[in-house]
């Protein structure tokens, strides 16, 4: 019995029919997958969030490949839910997630080079990696966690270390990650972080306040009268301090492109759509207080400098998978007829689908608002408008600041 | 032919019981004593070294070194300044008891201090009889306020092409005593680990 049916299973798989089946089957199930991230993407911007997250409570349906997206969209969802504590638990699973991939599976990366990169586990884009750390640092600093979002600060400054030119665009988690030092007092890394963005922001006005209040602490008099002229003309003097983060738009969906090269090659890559998310206008009521100048991140921006810096990896792969898949319909040539030839080479074809998975529900645009106030009891509202679009005013709650201390505040438009 | 497909047929065996072996929960006790380290991270042997070292310096040197008065700390805690998610509470959670077990010195209960206050409030609303309500203004004040920052640093070996990636990191815990009447920083005291690891760039 056991004979006669390992013959029929040989007998099976060696029918071209059947092998096409199971590729087609793969394609299918491999790209199905991320079904739930999209109708989670979909809840949560028709504003149901709890279903958003129901689903994304469920996880992949099959296998791990997606977690990392799971943990961070879940992340996205808590923080906006206001439920912080939440929020950090699932990102510091997918920050713990993402150290884990730097080492690369074999076996994985084998499977890929026949199927196509949907079969890998997601890594996270390098700006995506990054952002998991600027979720985590807002959280804890409103959470009240200064020593943990310091802890995120240098996780962050690390990520930023390692592909410094793809992310340097990304002036709100560079000014989140001074922020964080200058909140505990670390003067010296505060400062360094200031003055490395004044020079890359290439407007020393955006920083010239914090560069100024720091290296006057540090008895940096030199730099004191550098960064003293491009102090703003309106500078509320307080002791104290109201931080806002504020998100608005979507990040551009990541999509597919495609080249193709007779008789049945196909080169697929993933790209940007070249979209922007105009910067948010911000008023303070009542007017006697303005903002320090705004640090904001187009995040489709840094999205599609961090694709462009792996690009040659991509293309390195792409190469190696069509190389690939040419031997297989070659040898499945020879050995059998041109019409099995024809249905392999179909099947690697469909199955040759760009990795568009990403992290959809970020913003397109985040922007760190500082809002200098004097110790005592304030009653603010914030008017925030973006390009044709309605103002929404927010009322924020009465807060008592002491001298020094800083409130935060997260919104999403 | 018969031994060869006999042959193949013992080496899957043998590679299924081998995944099997693999794939099955393992668990053992390890002791408070043991060093169990799997990377370069901060490790609870790392806790307990740090501990040890810092108590042991405290007892024995000035200013608790010849105190017979038993006097009062407080703790203000220990600074994270690493780029690890440390609790840093379990550190001084562990001097507390270690401190508290020599003998030689008390502790004004920080945290508890919200709690004291509650149950003082509830004493005094009436509820309680007078004869057993506590006294007021009674606490003792702390004499001495202990701090410390927990401070790391990361070297890892430059990109090159390799199988394996080395990282150095290096734990420094400085402590102070710091005469809270004066001002004065009366003990100080720091602590050390540096380990090196190495991770594969690659896996199965």
């Amino acid at each position: 019995m056991m004979i006669f049916l390992q013959q029929a299973g040989f007998r099976l798989l060696r029918r071209p029919g059947f092998r096409f089946f199971t590729l087609i089957f793969l394609l299918f199930f491999l790209s199905g997958c991320a079904g739930r991230l999209n109708k989670a993407s979909q809840y949560y911007y028709a504003g149901q969030s709890q279903q958003a997250l129901d689903l994304l409570e469920k996880g992949d349906r099959f296998g791990k490949r997606n977690q990392l997206l799971f943990l961070m969209e879940k992340g996205l969802v808590f923080h906006y839910l206001g439920e912080y504590q939440e929020s950090v638990n699932s990102l510091l699973e997918a920050a713990r997630l993402i150290e884990q991939f730097e080492v690369t599976s074999l076996s994985r990366q084998a499977g890929s080079l026949v199927t196509n990169e949907w079969l890998t586990r997601y890594k996270g884009e390098y700006s995506e990696r990054l952002w998991a750390h600027s979720y985590l640092m807002m959280s804890y600093l409103l959470l009240g966690q200064y020593d943990d979002a310091l802890v995120e600060a240098k996780q962050a400054l690390a990520s930023l270390d390692k592909q410094p030119e793809a992310l340097t665009t990304d002036y709100f988690t560079r000014g989140l990650i001074a922020l964080c030092f200058a909140n505990l007092a670390e003067d010296n890394d505060a400062y360094l972080v200031y003055r490395k963005l004044a020079d890359d922001s290439l407007n020393p006005a955006l920083v010239a306040a914090d560069i100024v209040r720091h290296a006057s602490r540090l008895g940096m008099a030199d730099e004191v009268e550098k960064y003293q002229p491009f102090l703003p003309r309106r500078l509320s003097e307080g002791g104290a301090e109201l931080v806002l983060f504020v998100a608005n738009g979507r990040i551009p969906e990541k999509r597919p492109g495609n080249v193709f090269f007779p008789p049945s090659i196909r080169f697929a890559f993933p790209y940007y759509s070249n979209t922007e998310t105009p910067p948010v206008r911000v008023e303070i009521l009542p007017y006697q207080w303005s903002s320090l100048p705004v640090l904001s991140s187009d995040l489709g921006d840094v999205a599609r400098s961090a694709l462009e810096a792996r690009k040659m990896r991509i293309v390195t792969k792409e190469a190696l998978r069509v190389a690939t898949k040419e031997a297989i319909s070659q040898s499945v040539g020879n050995k059998n007829d041109a019409a099995a030839e024809a249905i392999i080479r179909a099947a690697l074809f469909l199955l040759e689908e760009p990795d568009t998975r990403s992290w959809q529900i970020l913003p397109g645009r985040l922007t760190l608002l500082r809002i200098p106030l004097p110790p005592g009891q304030h009653q603010l509202q914030v008017r925030l408008s973006e390009l044709g679009q309605i103002d929404q005013i927010i009322e924020l709650p009465e807060v008592q600041l002491r001298q020094g201390q800083r409130v935060f505040y997260s919104v999403r438009l | 032919m018969q031994i060869f497909s006999w042959m193949i047929k013992v080496f899957f065996v043998g590679l299924l019981m081998l995944l099997a072996a693999g794939c099955t929960v393992t668990t053992r006790e390890v002791g408070s004593d043991e060093k169990v380290i799997y990377d370069e991270g901060y490790h609870f042997s790392d806790k307990k070294a740090i501990v040890d070292a810092m108590v042991t310096s405290l007892l024995s040197k000035h200013p608790l070194l010849r105190t017979t008065d038993r006097p009062v700390l407080i703790i203000y805690g220990i600074a994270n300044r690493t780029s690890e998610h440390i609790s840093t509470s379990a550190m001084t959670d562990d001097m507390r008891q270690a401190l508290l077990t020599s003998g030689r010195v008390r502790f004004v209960n920080k945290i508890q201090r919200e709690n004291i206050e509650r149950e003082n409030s509830y004493q005094y609303a009436g509820n309680v009889a007078a004869e057993t309500r506590i006294q007021k203004a009674r606490q003792i004040g702390a004499k001495y306020m202990l701090t410390g920052t927990l401070r790391s640093m990361e070297k890892k070996q430059p990109r090159q092409f390799r199988l394996k990636k080395k990282t150095l990191m290096y734990y420094s815990l400085n402590m102070e005593l710091t005469d809270i009447q004066t001002g004065l920083i009366e003990w100080a005291d720091s602590a050390e680990v540096v380990r090196e690891a190495s991770k594969p760039f690659m896996g199965w």
